[in-house]
């Protein structure tokens, strides 16, 4: 069954344009990864899928049902991070986490208590004493502890640590590996590599390509580097060759094609060394913004 | 319920501080009536006065050498702070959230907006309760030296019942603004607007007879404490009014709410 079906989805803020015509599905258990650079759409999608704005036209269902008319049934197993995180100043975190626990119908006690400690929360502390990263270390804790079956990140890492963020990478894979599906959405395509399955890349609004990463990879460019004496910019003048660059005897391009057709040109030459490999998803990502 | 409690909590201080002016206001007055109490000469001065200017301040109806005299000259700014204090609580409680920026968490809660709203109407209408009560326990000890007879005590109730009355109107109002506009730095100013462009209407409809139908728009003049000193109650008909404004109101903040985009 998808989690979230999103149909034709628009949001316009008056005249701005948030999303327009959107359409993606998200399959039970899968952590889908939502790229884009800053103001593509990414938040105005998880808002609108939270039912916190309403959508222009089309429709999007979260486990089945249609988020506008079932906002709140559908919150009751959606655990949400924000960006940035804002709680109720003057609450105490203890408070504030036990405040958020009694809209679920969960004791989550022992749950809160558990996360805090692997997040090193401290309870105590007063949400306005609070740092940025420590804010998010609360938002983390609150999102999770009503064990909820779909979570939304939205650019989750910003303000934690390396080592919070790899501890907070790890209990996502742990609620996943449980059966959680995961929304996450980022700019740093790095993390939504090392975690994602698949990924929509969403631009000025608009989806302009939703796959697997390992498809994305692997019909995407080839990056060749050789190394031999005596290369010209045109030693490879093939079809489907770009981006040619040449520096001390090491010629380095993008291959789109027939891989054999630049495999023939090599074995031609007497190479020191040849190196081809997958781009990263930075790369990827680049040639659709260009 | 968590909501309601959350929220009274949050009131308190805002409480606190309203009721200790107002407590400021009845003290001060008591002492100033001490001046006025059973003083002929006063009367007189009052007398000499243009009949305009005492209409503007609303004193032609009432004699303040005696102790429900002076009250109901007081009534118009009890009856000013309530309307202010009620107003900023309806349409704070909601857009404050935008405003902290906490409705990306509040309303994530499997929740839904009506019930938001009822449980910030409920916390903000104990303000009121409150407020009210504080007013009149206050005024009981300021004027207790004074030993005010049976009716004064009467009167003092009815203009209590006609606070809490226009305090009741007043949130209703605050709680649309709040629930509709989304740009919620604008609904507690627009509340106060409100609020004196109605007072305002309600001296001109006394000064100016020609435009006396300005009665009919303004909630001070619903409840005039000439009026109620004169009869003793409240007017049925201003009541009823009174009760559609409210209705009215809170039905539309209930509609907007559920309806708008939040503002994030």
């Amino acid at each position: 069954m998808s989690i979230i079906e999103v149909t034709d989805l628009t949001k316009y803020y008056g005249k701005a344009r948030g999303i327009v015509g959107i359409s993606f599905n998200v399959e039970e258990g899968e952590i889908f990864g939502f790229i884009g650079p800053n103001g593509a759409g990414k938040s105005t999608t998880i808002r609108l899928l939270l039912s916190l704005i309403h959508p222009t036209n089309g429709s999007a269902k979260v486990f089945g049902k249609d988020v506008v008319a079932h906002g709140p049934e559908i919150r009751r197993d959606i655990g949400y991070l924000p960006s940035e995180v804002y709680y109720y100043e003057g609450m105490k975190v203890i408070d504030l986490l036990k405040y958020s626990a009694s809209f679920y119908n969960c004791d989550c006690t022992q749950r809160m208590h558990e996360l805090s400690e692997t997040m090193e929360l401290e309870l105590n502390r007063r949400v306005s004493d609070l740092s940025y990263g420590n804010k998010k270390k609360v938002g983390i804790v609150q999102g999770l502890l009503h064990s909820p079956k779909l979570l939304f990140l939205d650019e989750p890492t910003a303000g934690l640590d390396p080592l919070m963020q790899r501890k907070f990478f790890d209990l996502i894979r742990a609620e996943n590996a449980r059966g959680v599906t995961v929304f996450f959405s980022s700019h740093i395509l790095g993390e939504v590599q090392r975690l994602c399955t698949r990924v929509g890349i969403i631009r000025e609004g608009k989806i302009v390509e939703i796959s697997n990463i390992r498809t994305l990879q692997q019909n995407n460019y080839k990056k060749v580097r050789v190394t031999a004496e005596g290369l010209t910019p045109g030693s490879f003048d093939l079809p489907g060759v770009t981006n040619v660059q040449v520096e001390d005897g090491m010629v380095n391009f993008f291959f789109k094609g027939d891989i054999n057709t630049v495999l023939q040109k090599i074995s031609a030459i007497q190479v020191a060394d040849v190196t081809i490999e997958e781009p990263t998803l930075e790369e990827i990502f680049m040639h659709y913004y260009e | 319920m968590n909501i309601f409690l959350r929220e009274l909590k949050a009131n308190l201080k805002s409480l606190l501080i309203w009721s200790a002016i107002i407590i400021l206001l009845i003290f001060m007055a008591g002492a100033k009536y001490s001046a006025f109490a059973g003083d002929p000469e006063l009367l007189n001065m009052l007398d000499s006065m243009p009949p305009a200017l005492l209409d503007a301040l609303s004193m032609s109806a009432f004699n303040l050498t005696t102790i429900s005299g002076f009250y109901g000259v007081m009534f118009i700014y009890f009856a000013l702070m309530a309307a202010i204090a009620a107003a900023i609580w309806g349409s704070d409680s909601i857009s404050k959230e935008e405003r902290d920026k906490t409705v990306e968490f509040s309303l994530v809660l499997p929740v839904t907006r009506s019930r938001v709203v009822t449980a910030k109407a409920l916390a903000a209408l104990v303000n009121c309760v409150v407020f009210v009560l504080i007013t009149w326990v206050m005024s009981l000890v300021a004027v207790r030296s004074y030993n005010p007879d049976q009716a004064f005590y009467n009167f003092l109730a009815l203009e209590m019942e006609a606070m809490f009355a226009i305090e009741l109107v007043f949130l209703a109002i605050g709680l649309l603004l709040g629930c509709s506009m989304k740009q919620y730095k604008l609904s507690g100013s627009a509340a106060i607007a409100i609020i004196l462009t109605t007072y305002f209407m309600s001296i001109m409809a006394v000064m100016n007879e020609n435009l006396d139908f300005l009665k009919y728009f303004t909630p001070f003049k619903y409840f005039d404490a000439g009026e109620l000193l004169r009869t003793g109650k409240m007017d049925g008909m201003y009541l009823l009014i009174s009760a559609a404004i409210v209705v009215a109101c809170v039905a539309a903040a209930y509609w907007f709410y559920n309806k708008r985009d939040l503002y994030i």
